[in-house]
């Protein structure tokens, strides 16, 4: 569907990896305790398998996400998710206290809102900070639903839209949780992407 | 008036009128607005930090999580979001103005920030620090919080007699075997059934059953004393005791003033149908050694036994069984 080289690939893993690096700096300054983030991986998928992606593990299984709406360069919608538990236990962790309840309270919704804004934010500022140019972000919305109540909720009823689905491993006091970044495009923001990473490619491999 | 300065004068009246902090700075991080709501809540006017660094007016912002969200702002024209829950009050802020703070150590007001990028035509970015008042929402959630802490400590607790309940005793006898194994320290546990108990209720009624029930479950509890020591309702007229660093020889001893305790309560019994008018005991006892592999059935099995044994026996005795 998306043909990326090899060496593009790379390099947007690469991106990638500096900005959740950011990213865990900054959650490390707020904890006082050392967070590690990083992206193994990242895939191009359509919306109904990006779904399938995210709910494999149960059938109707709730994911909480973050998300951000990005123009300028290029127009996206990014939504950090995590399975229902997993965000109650990042939260937990990250505030230190537990509330003794199955789904996040008000506040604690705006704590996550909180962390997937500095993701997000790291990661859309490092891409653009490597390609030279600028974008617009909105601050983070919450959501709760299945994956792919999440997911088709974003970028109109655009069958074509493509998910960049970055995989994102995230370790906090021992603690080990994956997660995801889902980026999705529509096909002209695909193309201006891909264009931005061979720019930068030609850049960094003076060949410019 | 023109409309531009009718406009402009609207404007500032109601950035006046808002309930909520609103500081502009300017791409040097200069204070370029300042609200009343800010002079109402903090200990500054609008005079004194106007064309301030912002970094001098709060240097223990510097390289917190609002300096990287102004950065992102004015360098990246992004927002972000500084939530309550993860920063607290990073402003010295306080809901019933500055002096109340200082005099008589009011807290300061719980905050949720944003920070948004603002672009101007024909000027550098600026961006705009909005500041929100949650201490009311933050209050909700701690009550939330007890409430929820207190309802979880009812579901683990007896409502008849309040000491713990049959589903406490199998969380808690599930740990205590397993901490035993680790420290290899020997854990007992006492089986107590109240004697002829049925007749009671059968002649006193149920309310007068519940009364016994809850004068005896006291009298047990308050014989239990060290913190680790566990008694629960283990079902009907039943209690079960764990005990845990008690050896068998020590159990027996704790048993057997237990039972000469309650006895020696006197809660007359009419329908004992022996010579005995008084409400009494049976105990079973088991003890787990270090040296034994645990498991939680062959406890309380043989404390069963054990209890079953007192009772044949004629009732007011203590028994022991081993595993």
């Amino acid at each position: 569907m998306v043909n990326l080289s090899e060496l593009e690939n790379d390099a947007l893993v690469e991106i990638f990896n500096i900005g959740v690096g950011h990213a865990a700096a900054a959650m490390s300054e707020i904890v006082n305790e050392e967070v590690t983030m990083s992206v193994p991986s990242i895939t191009f998928l359509n919306r109904a398998d990006a779904a399938a992606l995210l709910g494999s593990k149960k059938d109707g299984e709730r994911i909480c996400g973050v998300s951000q709406h990005y123009d300028g360069a290029f127009a996206t919608e990014a939504i950090l998710m995590f399975p229902e538990d997993k965000s109650l236990e990042i939260v937990r962790l990250m505030v230190g206290d537990a509330m003794p309840l199955q789904e996040l309270t008000e506040m604690e919704q705006e704590a996550m809102s909180e962390i997937g804004n500095i993701i997000l934010n790291s990661c859309v500022g490092t891409l653009a900070n490597l390609f030279d140019s600028e974008l617009h972000g909105s601050l983070p919305l919450y959501h709760v639903g299945t994956s792919a109540e999440i997911l088709s909720s974003f970028g109109g009823h655009d069958d074509d839209a493509v998910v960049l689905m970055l995989h994102i491993d995230f370790v906090l006091s021992k603690h080990q949780i994956h997660g995801y970044v889902a980026f999705v495009l529509d096909l002209s923001a695909l193309h201006d992407l891909k264009q931005q990473v061979s720019r930068y490619l030609a850049k960094v491999l003076g060949q410019a | 008036m023109p409309d531009a300065l009718h406009r402009l004068a609207l404007l500032e009246s109601i950035l006046g009128a808002v309930n909520l902090g609103a500081i502009v700075l300017d791409e040097q991080h200069r204070i370029v607005l300042w609200n009343h709501w800010m002079a109402r809540h903090s200990a500054r006017q609008a005079d004194a930090v106007l064309g301030q660094d912002f970094f001098a007016v709060y240097p223990e912002l510097r390289h917190k999580r609002i300096d990287s969200a102004i950065t992102q702002a004015l360098r990246d024209n992004f927002q972000s979001l500084l939530s309550q829950t993860l920063h607290k009050a990073p402003f010295a802020l306080y809901t019933h103005g500055a002096a109340a703070g200082g005099n008589d150590g009011e807290e300061r007001m719980q905050q949720a920030i944003a920070v948004t990028p603002i672009n101007l035509p024909g000027s550098p970015r600026h961006c705009l620090i909005q500041i929100n008042d949650v201490t009311i929402a933050v209050g909700r959630e701690k009550l939330l919080r007890e409430q929820t802490m207190v309802l979880r400590s009812q579901t683990f607790s007896d409502g008849l007699t309040g000491i713990a309940n049959r589903r406490h005793f199998d969380v808690a006898i599930e740990k205590e075997t397993r901490r035993a194994m680790r420290t290899s320290s020997p854990l007992s546990l006492l089986m107590i059934d109240i004697d002829h108990f049925k007749d009671y209720n059968d002649h006193y009624g149920h309310q007068q059953g519940d009364g016994c029930l809850i004068r005896v479950a006291a009298e047990l509890a308050a014989m239990l004393q060290r913190p680790t020591d566990l008694l629960a309702r283990y079902g009907g007229e039943e209690f079960a005791a764990i005990l845990p660093d008690t050896d068998a020889a020590q159990a027996l001893r704790m048993a057997e003033a237990i039972r000469e305790h309650v006895a020696g309560l006197r809660i007359a019994h009419a329908k004992t149908g022996n010579e005995v008018k008084h409400i009494t005991i049976s105990i079973g006892i088991a003890t787990q050694h270090p040296q034994q592999q645990p498991t939680i059935s062959a406890l309380i099995g043989a404390a069963d036994r054990a209890l079953y044994l007192a009772k044949g026996a004629g009732r007011n005795r203590v028994m022991v069984q081993s595993l």
